[in-house]
């Protein structure tokens, strides 16, 4: 699926363990990597200087894995740059980090991040980085969604991160109980939590179907409740390594008004978290 | 790999740094990425609002409709006196959430407590230059300089350690030192010894380590955010109430909306139907009932402090008497903490160095003013020893320090010229470093598998063991490293330490076992040793199984197939850690478990909040205390026990007030009934309830709060979930019963004052009227005084008040003289006359209204009686 990899490299240390993400997928996908740097016209000299050493070191840690891997320097805008060499080399996927300043801002508004998850004519994941010393996660927390696309991409996604660090995947579905019609007298009085738990929507069953095609070790962890507050409680409570979640798909609108559980997740995880934005359909 | 897995040299070059720590400028850029290194308030419902929610619930809506209502009565025709009525029904209002707020409110002080257990100032490299900088500065990648008393900041991988201890409790909850080390450690992160950990202390030694993790994203912030996120959700009582709430809202509005469509077909003019739809309002909400929870779970709370278990929140005092489950720690709970060697076993006799010998070398016992100081297990065992033995003149070399994964210590001694490696530990840990038994000949060793079985008999004693082994080094073979020194050494022998169970805990151990509660016994110590103490406090008998996990048990099984196992009678889980704590909680309440949870270490602060009923120990760490709900001032796991009676009988006795005030709300309805559906004259107007409500009814109903736990309460089951405050039988006894009496009550004086003063039926009779103020005054004090009689009957639903004894909950007395003169303040003074439109009774009048008082008292007694001879099982609740 993903052919050709790239990780946009820059001066900060977060893009530097983002594309050791990508250099580890590269290897169990054996696929080509692209570690890109291209510097603002605005930036100083010393920006450029370190992105190219980090650079240097990714590519040599690349190389030292098996990975065929390529650096790619330049100047200029740096989504335009990034979406000129997707679209030359036919890229599959690229890695790009957030900052805790992109997050800080509603729906990373006019961040570089923002930009390529949009603009970019191919799969982004985009990798928020809280947690350095957890480079390889043992266990990865996935939550799955009630609606979800693209579901073969995030699960082929999902196994193969699992396999480069040979780690165990949580599945995580939380799903908000259904109130009465009136409101006044609460159903579930007396219902246990573990019975409140509603059935798995069909494609949350599709994606542990695509799962076990690649013999992930899984288990499943179903919650009532809201996602975004269950999803950053079982993340702190279990030590996971690595969330991966497929990107929101909810508007604007009802982000406004519902709140966006992805979003939440990408402020108040407590481990480094993908956000993979699919665009492949097979 | 994970960064303890590492090198130190690869350690740093996967955080872009070197040994001498970052530049000043990328020191900044990081910070600016990752944020001052610092626990940060999790952001929560603001205070302002969590007050502000206190007038939008179902209860308080009712009370702005009728307010409202009021107002509008007040602004189309005015002078009836409604905008007094109006006020007064804001001052409820105010009055209700003052009340709920005070019992919501509790500081989030666990935090605080938190971010007092990291430093200021930290001492750090930058470009290779040491300087102080504030705690809150450092980023990952910086290089920190640890000494002797120094706390750690954040997350650091050591990459120089000299002689580096720890002191871990605050993450661990274990208070024996961790001995650092800058070696690579292949296993899990947070068991790693190459790993600085933020909020721990650096004992003795000194080392550099480079930063990782800072803030909430740091282990130490782990458990910050888990305790600041982490809620148990609306207790069982809130919950009732609030469902109480929607009843009595949904049969006002019901009831309201029926009557007024009756009254409009019927013809009654606009303004009577009005006033009637306010008066239902006024009537069914119980004005007075959530002061009076209020008041009754404190004084709960105040008895409980009386049997050592300080309440935190008053909700929880009900919580207790629903508990399902009791996840409780060994040691210092079910136990004395106080150990003392019971059994010793020397392998071999004779031989050097003796057993005795190696628990005196091998101790970090200090001699302080004569007397031996230090972890009470070390001190039992120093203490036997030297009753044995005397303290042979030696010089330690070495020292490899108790860690809890490790689970063993071990000294390197030079004693008479010979030097010796000698370890103490747990006996899998000593084992798994011996390869032969100590014997009296050395050329005839004995292999290691003859000390099993006298190993076992020791913990099936429930006694604490701790194996000793020792192996002589000949020159010139050094043990510098830990793996140099624990290898082929000779096992001489074990003691075993007693930890008596504490008085009482077997008996509370029975009254659990009789009301169905489960325990979950959580313990450091062996499986053996546990089951052994679980017999002697007779968790179980020996003669059925009880499942035992361990640490490995526990973190390979799945939840799904821990839920069985936890869900039996009753459960222990041995070498435990408290980190597991968390997700023991988590398991039971999806199960649908109400689960009360020891804890004592900062650690155990996001289980402590999450379990319906944390429990902290009186000397545990402040950061517990504050998660808690409940401080157990000794420690003692029989006052758990004591505390979930008296929270059974707080149930019991919330349903008995509730059970009395709506007995004197439905007569307070009948009236207005009566009205529209008889044209009547109102018989009680809408400020007279008010004066029941929150007046009359008030410290009676707190008497019946008072009631003792009977001592069939301990063998009541925990409350089942979809029990409920107002059961059926209980309003059927309520409305159509007790109710129905005193409503009878209220008329006969009402139409009693209006005949002897010459009244027609169908006669309609002005709001100023001398005669209509005086039969109103008349209902109001038919019912107070059937309340009067109401009180006693509501002690008990199914017991004779000659059997449980009058006296036996003294409060009735003043609670009813209180509301007799509160009565009599209101009919026969100027002011009550004034506020109530009330005017004073002549004795024509109490004559009338005394037979309904002992009517109610009698019918109830009576049908009490019929209640237990022809239901004595089916209904118990009546």
């Amino acid at each position: 699926m993903y052919g050709k990899i790239l990780a946009a490299v820059n001066e900060h240390i977060n893009s530097e363990v983002s594309a050791r993400y990508a250099i580890n997928l590269s290897k169990v996908t054996g696929s080509r990597l692209f570690l890109c740097h291209i510097t603002p016209h605005e930036a100083a000299e010393e920006v450029r200087a370190l992105s190219l050493d980090a650079v240097d070191r990714l590519l040599r840690c690349a190389r030292s894995e098996g990975v065929t891997a390529e650096g790619v320097t330049g100047s200029g805008d740096v989504v335009a740059g990034i979406v000129r060499l997707v679209q030359r080399e036919g890229i599959g996927l690229v890695f790009a980090a957030t900052r805790r300043k992109d997050v800080e801002r509603r729906f990373y508004a006019g961040t570089v991040a923002r930009s390529l998850s949009i603009g970019l004519p191919c799969s982004v994941a985009l990798v928020r980085v809280v947690h350095m010393g957890r480079g390889q996660p043992r266990e990865i927390l996935v939550p799955l969604k009630e609606r979800m696309g693209r579901v073969t991409e995030m699960s082929y996604f999902v196994a193969m991160m699992a396999r480069a660090f040979d780690s165990r995947v949580y599945l995580f579905h939380a799903a908000e109980k259904k109130k009465a019609v009136s409101g006044i007298f609460p159903r579930d009085a007396g219902v246990r939590p573990i019975e409140q738990e509603v059935e798995l929507p069909p494609m949350v069953l599709n994606f542990i179907e695509q799962l076990e095609i690649y013999k992930v070790k899984h288990e499943q962890r179903l919650r009532a409740g809201p996602a975004g507050e269950g999803l950053t409680m079982e993340a702190a409570a279990r030590r996971y390594g690595l969330i991966i979640m497929g990107a929101s798909e909810r508007s604007l609108l009802s982000s406004l008004i519902r709140g966006n559980p992805v979003e939440e997740a990408m402020r108040k995880t407590p481990c480094n978290l993908i956000v993979l934005t699919a665009r492949h359909e097979h | 790999m994970s960064i303890n897995a590492l090198s130190t040299q690869e350690a740093l070059n996967s955080l872009v740094s070197s040994e001498d720590g970052l530049g000043p400028d990328e020191a900044q850029r990081r910070l600016r990425d990752s944020g001052p290194n610092e626990i940060g308030l999790i952001a929560g419902e603001p205070l302002i609002w969590k007050f502000l929610r206190q007038f939008t619930h179902f209860l308080a809506v009712l009370l702005w409709v009728a307010a409202l209502l009021s107002f509008v009565s007040e602004y189309l025709n005015p002078g009836q006196g409604m905008l007094q009525l109006a006020l007064a029904i804001i001052a409820v209002i105010f009055i209700n959430a003052v009340f709920a707020f005070a019992q919501e409110y509790r500081a989030e002080k666990a935090m605080e407590e938190m971010r007092k257990l990291l430093p200021f100032n930290v001492w750090v490299l930058r470009g290779g230059v040491e300087k102080e900088a504030a705690a809150s500065a450092i980023a990952v990648g910086d290089v920190v300089l640890l000494k002797a008393g120094d706390k750690v900041p954040a997350d650091a991988r050591l990459i120089e350690a000299r002689e580096i201890r720890f002191n871990n409790a605050p993450l661990t909850g274990e208070s024996e030192p961790v001995a650092g080390t800058a070696l690579p450690f292949p296993g899990e992160l947070v068991r790693s010894p190459n790993i600085a950990f933020a909020g721990a202390t650096v004992l003795n030694g000194s080392g550099k380590a480079v930063v990782f993790a800072t803030g909430l994203r740091t282990e130490f912030g782990r458990i910050a955010r888990l305790t600041g996120t982490v809620q148990a959700g609306e207790t069982p009582l809130q919950r009732e109430i609030n469902r109480l709430t929607h009843i009595i809202a949904a049969l006002a509005m019901g009831i309201g909306a029926v009557f007024f469509t009756i009254g409009y077909f019927i013809g009654v003019p606009f303004w009577d139907n009005f006033i009637f739809g306010i008066g239902v309002i006024v009537a069914l909400v119980p004005e007075g009932l959530l002061p009076t929870v209020t008041l009754s779970l404190a004084m709960a709370s105040q008895r409980m402090a009386r049997k050592k278990a300080l309440m935190k929140t008053l909700t929880s005092v009900e919580t207790l008497g629903s508990v399902t489950v009791i996840c409780t720690d060994k040691t210092g709970t079910l136990t004395e903490n106080r150990m003392s060697v019971r059994k010793t076993v020397e392998l071999a006799l004779g031989i050097k160095p003796s057993l005795y010998e190696i628990a005196l070398l091998c101790s970090n016992v200090e001699i302080i003013e004569g007397r031996p100081e230090g972890e009470p297990t070390e001190t039992a065992i120093y203490n036997e020893a030297v009753r044995s033995a005397a303290v042979p003149g030696s010089v330690r070399l070495a020292e490899f320090p108790f860690g809890p994964e490790i689970k063993r210590m071990s000294t390197v001694c030079s004693v008479g010229g010979r030097t010796y490696v000698l370890s103490k530990g747990a006996p899998e840990s000593i084992f798994s470093i011996c390869r032969k038994c100590s014997a009296a000949d050395p050329s005839t060793p004995r292999p290691l598998e003859e000390a099993v079985p006298v190993c076992n008999s020791l913990m099936d004693e429930g006694l604490r063991v701790l194996a000793f082994a020792f192996r002589e080094l000949k020159p010139p073979e050094e043990a510098r490293t830990r793996q140099e020194a624990e290898r082929d050494m000779t096992l001489a022998g074990f003691m075993g330490i007693e930890d008596p169970p504490r008085p009482g805990v077997k008996e509370a151990i029975g009254k659990c076992g009789e009301s169905g509660v489960r325990i979950v016994m959580m313990t450091g110590d062996s499986a053996r040793t546990a089951v052994a103490v679980a017999k002697q406090v007779g968790l179980f008998s020996g003669k059925e199984g009880i499942p035992v996990l361990d640490d490995a048990d526990f973190r390979d099984m799945s939840d799904e197939a821990l839920r069985p196992v936890l869900s039996g009678r009753a459960v222990i889980l041995s070498r435990m850690t408290p980190e597991h704590k968390l997700r023991v909680v988590n398991i039971l309440k999806d199960s649908g478990d109400r689960v009360a949870m020891t804890g004592d270490g900062v650690n155990d602060a996001p289980a402590l909040k999450r379990a319906d009923m944390g429990v902290a120990m009186g000397s545990g760490t402040d950061v517990a205390k504050e998660a808690a709900d409940m401080v157990l001032i000794d420690d003692n796991f029989v006052s758990i026990v004591d505390a979930i009676e008296e929270g059974k009988a707080v149930y019991e006795n919330i349903r008995k007030f509730i059970s009395y005030v709506f007995t004197s709300n439905v007569a307070e309805v009948m009236p207005y009934i009566f009205f529209i559906v008889f044209k009547l004259p109102l018989a009680l107007t809408i400020i007279q309830i008010l004066a029941i409500d929150l007046g009359t009814d008030m410290l009676p109903a707190l008497a019946l709060g008072a009631e003792r736990p009977t001592p069939e309460v301990s063998r009541t089951p925990p409350r089942a979930e979809g029990k409920r405050l107002l059961d059926l039988p209980v309003v059927a006894r309520v409305f159509f019963f007790l109710a129905m009496i005193e409503s009878a009550s209220g008329f006969s004086g009402f139409f009693h004052v209006l005949y002897s003063s010459g009244w027609k039926w169908g006669e309609q009779l002005a709001a100023s009227d001398p005669v209509y103020i005086r039969a109103t005054t008349a209902c109001l004090a038919g019912i107070a005084v059937a309340q009067a009689a109401n009180v006693f009957q509501c002690r008990s639903f199914r017991e004779s008040v000659f059997r449980i004894g009058f006296f036996s909950n003294w409060l009735i007395f003043p609670g009813v003289a209180f509301e007799i003169l509160l009565l009599l303040f209101i009919i026969y003074t100027p002011f009550g006359n004034g506020v109530f439109s009330t005017a004073p009774l002549g004795w024509d009048v109490w004559l009338v209204l005394a037979p309904f008082a002992l009517l109610l008292f009698f019918a109830e007694e009576l049908r009490k009686l019929m209640a237990r001879r022809f239901f004595p099982e089916k209904k118990p609740s009546i």
